[in-house]
């Protein structure tokens, strides 16, 4: 990447002398595979690379952000320039300052540990492994879809400031999973595995191993199969058991989103909404049992959201945002830390060079027990479990949600019974978490990647984690949706 | 890139791909997005892009793709050559449709707008300031956006289609915001010169001032009449059911039902890009012509959409409906239309004794997709009606609701606008339903 240095120290010098009193400039380099494979035949398989940079300008309290493909001397004054324009129209209409210039400098690296780099196993290879596994989905007649894929992501990417930073990146993210929807008279059902979007962490062809989707194939098209003929759940209140995925999709939408600093702010008050949380309640508010324990960590090996510095160029960190039960962080950056007396936890993303970096959900991860799996079930008279979501909706204060899951199970007498199809639950976040009473150990623990997180304007995907085991929740309204 | 540099450009790679079966695609955009919140901008871009898409088309329905924006002589050949690498390793496809030539399509008037594709950062910046002056007028903060876009493709193949189409697309959303009450407003269109800052500022502040204290309501079954940005959020839970794909895959309503009637009589559905409120793209991502066609016709199932793979599969047309192939989302409308009915909005209103007006949804999923049953919340503008009147803001509620349902039992308002949402662009008038099920209800 240092290729970039001349061209970095340009673009910074063009903004200085438009008028900016701070910038910087992001360049990336990417490149993604992915393969998906769809009752037998390719339904993608590309191979796309992508290069360009954003520029940040800092003006009189305002921020100007132009980001362009054009790596000539040209192309990169003119991306400056704008930048500075931007970020002069901005202040000129501006009744008040939300930012200030950054003062930080980080020489540094970083590399995602790789054990296997996908580039030395051949094409042919990985598009086997998926036909393979994809085969193997069709156990009966009918299952009329089957699908399997791979994703691949690799950028390089390089960070240079006013400051004197200048921080060098190089990230590896791998996805797969398999999934079978099976249709009958009027119904559909699917199931995916792993979880509901498949397995995505930061690392190379070892995460599709451990993925063992052909070891796992035939059970999920069966599994597609029975729930066409399983009972519906039932509906009223019940304890209830989730699995690993299931929670990793509950922290992201009921903490995750609510705990951005910059939702908390209004500053994605008119698309992705607020937040019902405040700074005042830092320390205080009850938000679940002592059970729950919640932590930002963007150093966790495997988090899909595993980096060594943002994209303002701060530097990963381990912080508590729930601690025994008691709400104690937010997820921040450098200018929304400073509204609250904070320093920032280098939360701040940007989905690629042509977009502006924002408060992100990085790897949050709820802390295991010290229960084993099978002793959640325990002492639950009448209850169910779900794993795999299928369907997640909530308020845009992120407190009254709803979701279903692929599949579940009865619990009688603390055992696992009979298939259940259409599996809902809903409830009010803080209640919910402080229903949960237990959470499994650290074996059945996961670093669970959510690849297709929205937000933003332009929506930007953002790739996150919520490493998680599976949770036993009290006397949760279940069967909504379903109900009469 | 303009136009003619696409075609330029698409047919050197053509020329570089020699002998393969090989489909080009140039795509090229600018965007600029001001965003802003507590009545002051805090997010303000421009970015552009153009980059270059290779399909090679081996014996057997072997298929390559490689996507490049590095539009350097080496990296052109090597997108090139790396389509048609991937495409040796692709299994055999004998679904695949060959490459082949698509009739002309013709670009709407309107789709181009040159003062949107020359919109300034400064212009934005006004009609944020006209929003903003709404919402200080009446003591309230706003939020939203403001963007101006334009957008060019080409497409070209070895067959000899040739594709290209120029458009412009801007947008403005704000939120006004209260103590205890919120309220909305939207524009989209073609032209920037419909983004009426004030207009819009001042009719979400008009919403927010009117919710305020809001009551709390008993949530259960409610004759509602949702606003345009709300029937528009729902309905595009509905478009996949249009599409071929979930049509074979037995995924759709539709499925083995074509010409059955679901909905009233005065439920139809078309798809049209050339709306004279869209204006949309005149040919698909596979470089065919769109058809204009009725989804719903009075009430019955009229059609499914297709690309080339599925006219081929149900030996029927292409509608033109296709995304960049190979794709495993399917064919799919993209720009539905909504008839309107014969009463105005306010008329609605008037004839509605007991009821609840909702300006916008939230965050709408699929709780059961065969049976188009969806939930979602409401947010930004909830109102009760009593005896024809808006009567004071009501506290937002969650609704599951099955959409064949909710079109069964409606009476859709006459006006029709544009409303745009993550995917999608329509135009639809408000609608009466009667009967809708609300199931749970907020503290806000």
């Amino acid at each position: 990447m240092t290729i970039f240095d001349d061209l970095a120290a340009r673009a910074l010098d063009t903004a200085r002398a438009r008028g900016a009193t701070y910038a910087d400039i992001r360049f990336e380099e990417g490149r993604s595979e992915r393969i998906e494979i769809r009752n037998g035949a390719v339904a993608t398989l590309a191979d796309a690379s992508t290069r360009g940079y954003g520029i940040r300008a800092f003006f009189d309290g305002a921020w100007g952000f132009a980001a362009s493909a054009d790596l000539t001397h040209d192309g990169i004054d003119r991306a400056a320039a704008l930048a500075v324009a931007i970020a002069r129209a901005g202040a000129s209409i501006a009744t008040r300052r939300f930012a200030q210039e950054p003062t930080d400098r980080f020489v540094d690296s970083f590399a995602t540990p790789v054990t296997r780099d996908p580039a030395t196993i051949g094409l042919g290879e990985r598009v086997a492994l998926l036909l393979d596994a994809e085969r193997a989905l069709h156990t009966t007649k009918a299952v009329s879809v089957g699908r399997a894929w791979t994703d691949l992501w690799r950028v390089e990417k390089c960070f240079y400031s006013t400051t004197g930073s200048r921080i060098e990146q190089t990230l590896l993210q791998t996805g797969s999973g398999i999934s079978a929807l099976a249709t009958g008279d009027d119904d559909a059902q699917d199931r995916t595995y792993p979880g509901d979007v498949g397995l995505y962490q930061s690392g190379g062809w070892e995460i599709v191993e451990a993925a063992a989707l052909r070891e796992n194939a035939a059970r999920i098209g069966e599994e597609a199969t029975q729930l066409l003929d399983a009972p519906q759940c039932p509906s009223g209140e019940f304890d209830i058991v989730l699995g690993g995925s299931q929670v990793s999709l509950q922290i992201h939408e009921s903490l995750g989103h609510a705990a951005e600093l910059d939702r908390i702010m209004g500053w994605e008050a008119n698309f992705s909404g607020t937040s019902f949380l405040s700074p005042d309640q830092l320390g205080t508010l009850r938000y679940g049992s002592k059970a729950v324990t919640i932590v930002i960590d963007n150093t966790l090996p495997r988090g899909l959201a595993t980096v060594g510095y943002d994209d303002e160029g701060s530097p990963s960190v381990v912080a508590d945002i729930v601690r025994d039960g008691t709400l104690v962080g937010f997820e921040m950056s450098r200018d929304t830390a400073r509204t609250i007396g904070r320093t920032t936890n280098a939360c701040v993303r940007a989905a690629s060079w042509r977009d502006v970096p924002m408060i992100r959900m990085c790897n949050l991860n709820l802390l295991p027990g010290d229960v084993p799996f099978e002793g959640l079930f325990d002492g639950i008279a009448d209850g169910v479990y779900m794993e795999s979501n299928r369907s997640w909706s909530i308020d845009d204060h992120r407190l009254n949600f709803q979701f279903g899951c692929q599949i579940g199970w009865e619990i009688k007498a603390g055992k696992r019974g009979r298939m259940l199809k259409n599996p809902t639950y809903a409830g009010v976040t803080p209640q919910f978490w402080n229903a949960c009473d237990l959470v499994a150990d650290a074996d059945s623990w996961l670093a669970w990647g959510t690849p297709n997180c929205g937000k933003g304007e332009p929506m930007q995907t953002g790739r996150t984690a919520q490493a998680a085991s599976p949770a036993r929740f009290r006397n949760v309204r279940v069967g909504v949706g379903y109900d009469a | 890139m303009h136009e003619e540099a696409r075609e330029a450009l698409a047919e050197k790679i053509l020329d570089l791909a020699a002998d393969l079966a090989c489909e080009v695609s140039i795509s090229s955009s600018q965007r600029g997005l001001t965003r802003f919140t507590h009545n002051a901008v805090h997010q303000n871009l421009a970015s552009g892009d153009t980059s270059v898409r290779v399909r090679v088309v081996a014996s057997g329905g072997r298929m390559g793709v490689a996507v490049t924006n590095d539009l350097g002589a080496p990296s052109l050949r090597a997108v090139v050559a790396r389509a048609a690498e991937i495409a040796r390793f692709a299994p055999g496809d004998p679904g695949a449709p060959p490459l082949a030539r698509a009739a002309a399509a013709l670009t709407p008037p309107g789709a181009f707008v040159a003062a949107t594709a020359d919109a300034t950062p400064e212009h934005r910046a006004s009609i944020v300031a006209a929003i903003v002056a709404e919402a200080e007028r009446a003591s309230l903060w706003a939020a939203g956006y403001v963007t101006t876009a334009r957008d060019g493709i080409t497409i070209v193949n070895s067959a000899g289609t040739r594709a290209s189409f120029d458009g412009t697309s801007c947008g403005l959303n704000v939120k006004t915001n209260g103590p205890d009450a919120t309220g909305f407003a939207e524009c989209y269109g073609n032209d920037v010169a419909v983004l009426d800052g004030a207009a819009c500022g001042a009719r979400a502040v008009a919403k927010a001032r009117a919710g305020e204290a809001p009551a709390a309501i008993d949530p259960g079954p409610s004759t509602v009449i949702l606003e345009p940005a709300a029937i528009g959020e729902l309905l595009s839970y509905l478009t996949d059911h249009f599409s071929a794909q979930s049509f074979v895959d037995g995924a759709s309503f539709l499925s083995g039902a074509l010409g059955q009637s679901f909905v009233g009589a005065n439920v139809t559905l078309r798809d049209d890009y050339a709306d004279p409120a869209l204006c949309g793209m005149p040919f698909d991502y596979e470089g065919f012509p769109k058809a204009r066609l009725p989804l719903l016709a009075a009430g019955v199932a009229a059609n499914v959409v297709t690309d080339a793979r599925y006219a081929i599969r149900l030996g029927g047309p292409n509608t033109g409906h296709g995304f960049p192939a190979p794709s495993g989302s399917g064919p799919e409308p993209t720009a539905v239309v909504v008839a309107g009915g014969e009463k105005s909005l306010e008329q609605l209103i008037a004839e509605t004794a007991n009821g609840i007006l909702v300006s916008r949804f939230w965050y709408i999923r699929p709780v059961d997709a065969r049976k188009t049953i969806v939930t979602g919340m409401t947010r930004d503008g909830t109102f009760a009606i009593r005896n024809g009147r808006l009567a004071g803001g009501v506290r937002n509620m969650r609704f599951n609701q099955s959409i064949l349902d909710a079109l069964a039992a409606c009476e859709f308002a006459s006006d029709a606008v544009r409303t745009s949402g993550y995917g999608y662009s329509m135009i639809v008038p408000a609608v009466k339903i009667e009967g809708f099920r609300f199931t749970s209800t907020t503290e806000f």
